[in-house]
């Protein structure tokens, strides 16, 4: 079999090319605008293809049977298959070539879904022609493809969870019950999270803690689990299977010895407000975050103790301790975890209503939020579960709820927190389930009641007497006397306005990333959606995988979400991490760069831009080498070598030179050459597909693994070659899958633009442009402005443009 | 004569209503004033079209507080929406017998409202008569406002 691989390798090395070409309809998703039977008849016609088919759907089991067939009986050593776009299907298509004894890595996708057929709805014609423009830029690319030979590498089988909420704690249980060394990473004293504070839950009205605390003894006496409380991840390295994480463990003051008697409290004479009840009650500096906690030990908050750096002004938990657990030398510790899987599970923020004056919050003692309610009806709360009004302390008789506080807005967080309808309706019941008496005004937009069991608890509501009333205050005000608040609102269903007199408002507020999510998005290079949360790899299809290979997402942190839908999200997580950690190795995509050491001067400048230090030499060695496990494959190498002797793996110079070529063949005044990442930008432009965003149809998107891979040269070619724009395009800066590679992008995409004022160029029409994987209307607003500025073109611009940058013919790989 | 509200106020604002009533809720005077309301006008507007609203005298009832646009999650420009429909509005004759009075005065004396018997007043408490107004020039500018295709000056 290897020798059959060799002698057809060989092959390809002459120019004994055999492209096999393959349209797809994607049922009416391309067929229904692009003319597929037309692209593959011209396709016949391209060099080198011996044969062109169009089939319905390509990706289906006859659609690949017919691409392994024609691979054995045809004699194919290259195939093309115009469909969707490579993210989606390319592991398919290079599995079924693989199957028939072809190399998958020649295999070359033309995207005439995403990139085409759904983004050029209307005319069929431009559609297709232009179909036709990105299957000769695939072919003409194929042409020149070289079979490639993944790297295998082992994954340990460890896994670090950050987080210690309900989420991170099912991922953390369900690894380690497969066998597999967890450390789970908690930035409070305890483990338990959100789900720990709230008193019910929705729908089926369980005791909260009663079925989280099992789950967190569990953890706390699993031989697998190293908990590691009072802990923040600080340095993350590596790559999937093998990450080089650096644990900072706070130190908790007290030792193992405690026994959580509780002694100590009553000795401490600093007092704060405590988190864990919603700021509703004091605790001490040395304190329990609440009684169910994991580890059942106390902690002291050197925020607070009197014994700040190490100087002790203050002894008297130490001599209140029996056990003489208290130890004030206790110092912080760098831990150093090897894991080979890690999954996200750092959960949310509430909001903070004060913003909203008119309602407000933290002016009338009586105007609550839902966490603190939470914290209120619960027996282990500051009031032992009677529920009184703050101004009074007495018994609220009169209860209004306020939805949608915060979420919903374009001057909080515009979308839905998922969880407050449920929250509210749940909290409306056990109001009455102990005082039924209660009168209960929910005020709301929407009741959103979408899962199981939801709807019912709904009508359950209803029935208990709890009113609904469709339309949000829009104003309250405070009795100063009393503590009575009035409610100003139309209730928008009756068309009449309302003036509500209630004891106590609580405000259903929503659900937000994280105010420090971004540190951990730039540890682990993740990416964030508009709202700000953790993006996943795929919304529908890889929903707990993120960009980053070995990094798996759990729980809010991806997006608002209740209880049961961080449960199993986070088993979905921690399955996925399983499947990685039990195979024991896994194979990276062979897209490395490569020095040809005849060529490299051993300059050096390549090593010192590497964003992973995987380029090592010397000018005493006489030339520098890259080492391949350690090279992720951003290319951003490959245009700083001045001598050309460098290029990386499956995205070659020539390669791409070709599609500049080919996508330049006709008009191309016309034609706008956008460089594309494929983690974001090529994404992005995916999205704008997939929602149907139209925009011209000069765009040619040539795809690169970071936009850092971008020569100069190539934009020089493109220019000189007539094109009317080009685009370079990556992720936004710090959102970079390559350790911020795209840096480079930004300087060399500046030093271009130098070059084009000093020779008088108009330099509008090479443009920088970040865009996200969610940016699809970003994508579609970057190519309308693009084309606006190419309409204003005129031949004679373009032709000086060629001219002035023909004069200093640039070396190859020479940055200009 | 018909204006389309469209070109004065962008259409697109409206979809991002969802009917939370914040803006009548906030308004200090839908209790005693029979106005339509901002929640109800965008409504109108969006299942009704605007030809609905631009009918109703209850357009003029507002006296442009902004509250309503203060506190709008959506942050649409309610009074720009509302100086728009009363723009067509006027130019259909729906404008309101007390305005009209108003821009007439305008037009002839320079002052929106009759200020003869104010100079005794002010001669009382020793003050000068008022100064003349250039009404050519206020007729200018009302004319150039195009308000004298409203009402007739």
């Amino acid at each position: 079999m290897k020798q059959a691989l060799d002698d057809l390798h060989k092959g390809s090395n002459s120019k004994d090319l055999r492209i096999g070409v393959y349209v797809c309809h994607c049922g009416k998703n391309i067929g229904g605008t692009v003319r597929c039977e037309e692209v593959a008849e011209f396709a016949g016609t391209l060099p080198n293809v011996i044969l062109a088919k169009d089939s319905l759907y390509t990706c289906s089991e006859p659609g690949q049977e017919q691409i392994k067939t024609d691979i054995r009986e045809q004699k194919l050593n290259r195939v093309v298959v115009a469909s969707c776009t490579p993210r989606l299907h390319e592991p398919t298509f290079r599995a079924a070539c693989e199957s028939a004894g072809l190399n998958p890595y020649l295999l070359e996708m033309a995207n005439i879904r995403e990139h085409c057929s759904w983004v050029h709805l209307h005319d069929r014609d431009a559609a297709t022609d232009k179909a036709k423009d990105l299957v000769a830029m695939a072919v003409a690319r194929a042409a020149l493809l070289e079979p490639q030979f993944e790297l295998t590498v082992p994954v340990k089988r460890s896994a670090m969870v950050i987080g210690g909420g309900v989420a991170g704690i099912q991922a953390a249980l369900d690894m380690a019950d497969a066998g597999y060394k967890v450390y789970l990473v908690e930035r409070t004293g305890s483990i338990g999270g959100r789900m720990a504070q709230i008193d019910k839950t929705f729908p089926t009205m369980d005791c909260s803690i009663c079925i989280l605390a099992p789950k967190m003894s569990e953890i706390g006496r699993h031989p697998n689990v190293g908990l590691l409380t009072l802990s923040e991840v600080k340095e993350v390295e590596g790559h999937i299977g093998n990450f080089k994480v650096k644990v900072l463990r706070k130190a908790r003051y007290v030792t193992d010895g405690c026994t959580a008697c509780g002694d100590c409290i009553h000795a401490c004479p600093q007092l704060a407000p405590d988190e864990f009840n919603a700021g509703l009650s004091i605790r001490h500096a040395i304190y329990i975050p609440f009684a169910q906690a994991v580890p059942s030990r106390y902690a002291v908050d050197m925020n607070l103790c009197l014994n700040n750096q190490g100087i002790v002004a203050c002894d008297r938990c130490f001599q209140a301790c029996t056990r003489k657990c208290i130890d004030f030398a206790e110092q912080d510790q760098i831990l150093d975890l090897e894991v080979g899987t890690i999954v996200v599970a750092t959960g949310v923020d509430v909001y903070d209503p004060t913003a909203l004056t008119e309602l407000g919050y933290g002016r009338f003692p009586n105007v609550i939020t839902t966490l603190e309610f939470e914290r209120l009806i619960n027996a282990g709360g500051p009031s032992s579960g009677e529920l009184i009004r703050p101004s009074d302390r007495r018994r609220p008789e009169r209860v209004a709820f306020l939805q949608c506080i915060g979420s919903r807005s374009k001057r909080s967080n515009p979308y839905c927190s998922n969880v407050c309808c449920m929250n509210t309706i749940k909290d409306a019941l056990l109001i009455k389930e102990h005082w039924p008496e209660t009168e209960i005004f929910v005020f709301y937009i929407d009741i959103r009641a979408f899962g199981k069991g939801f709807e019912d608890l709904f009508q359950r509501a209803r029935r208990e007497g709890v009113t609904f009333i469709r339309g949000i205050p829009g104003e309250i005000i405070e009795d100063i006397n009393t503590g009575d608040l009035t409610l100003l609102g139309e209730n928008t269903l009756l068309g009449s306005s309302y003036r509500y007199r209630m004891d106590m408002v609580i405000l259903s507020v929503g659900i937000r990333p994280r105010s420090d999510a971004s540190v951990i998005q730039r540890l682990l290079n993740l990416s964030t959606d508009t709202d700000g949360f953790y993006m996943e790899a795929h919304p529908k299809l890889r929903p707990v995988d993120t960009t980053t290979g070995g990094v798996f997402l759990a729980g809010a942190a991806e997006g608002p979400k209740d209880i049961k839908d961080s449960v199993t999200q986070a088993s979905a997580a921690a399955s996925r991490a399983n499947i990685l950690m039990s195979r024991g190795e896994v194979r990276i995509p062979a897209v490395t760069a490569k020095i040809n050491p005849d060529k490299c001067s051993a300059c050096g400048l390549c090593a010192k831009i590497c964003p992973y230090h995987a380029i090592e030499g010397s000018k005493e060695q006489g030339y520098y080498r890259v080492i391949e496990a350690m090279c992720q494959g951003c290319g951003a190498c490959v245009p700083e070598c001045k001598f050309g002797a460098l290029d990386q793996a499956h995205f070659t110079e020539a390669q791409i030179v070709s599609q500049i070529n080919q996508a330049l063949a006709h008009s191309p005044e016309r034609k706008i050459i956008a460089f594309a990442c494929n983690w974001c930008s090529y994404a992005g432009a995916d999205f704008a597909g997939v929602s149907r965003i139209q925009y011209p149809d000069n765009v040619r998107i040539i795809r690169t693994m970071c936009s850092a891979r971008v020569a100069p040269d190539w934009i020089e070619l493109a220019f000189l070659k007539g094109a009317g724009a080009v685009l370079v395009s990556g992720c936004h800066p710090s959102d970079c899958h390559y350790n911020n590679a795209n840096q480079n992008t930004a300087k060399r995409v500046e030093k271009f633009w130098k070059r084009m004022e000093k020779l008088g160029l108009n330099k509008d029409r090479l443009r920088l442009a970040w865009v996200s994987a969610a940016e699809g209307t970003q994508f579609a607003k970057v190519i309308k402005e693009m084309e606006q500025g190419i309409n204003k073109l005129t031949p004679l611009q373009i032709e000086e443009t060629k001219q002035k940058l023909a004069k200093r013919p640039s070396k190859k790989g020479e940055p200009v | 004569m018909t204006v389309k509200i469209w070109n004065f106020f962008p259409r697109e604002a409206l979809y991002e209503c969802y009917q939370c009533a914040r803006c009548t809720g906030s308004c200090p005077a839908i209790e005693v004033a029979p106005a339509l309301g901002p929640r109800e006008t965008i409504l109108k507007c969006l299942n009704l079209g605007h030809d609905e609203i631009v009918e109703d005298e209850r357009l003029w009832v507002c006296c442009t507080c902004n509250v309503c646009e203060d506190r709008c999650p959506q942050k649409i420009p309610i009074s720009d929406l509302l100086v728009a429909l009363r723009n067509s509005a006027a130019r259909r004759g729906n404008i309101p017998d007390k305005l009209e009075i108003a821009i007439e005065l305008l037009a002839k004396t320079g002052r929106s409202m009759i200020v003869h018997q104010l100079d005794e007043m002010r001669a009382h408490h020793g003050l000068a008569p008022l100064l003349p107004v250039p009404i050519d020039e206020v007729r200018e500018i009302l004319k150039k406002t195009r308000l004298d295709e409203v009402v007739e000056f």
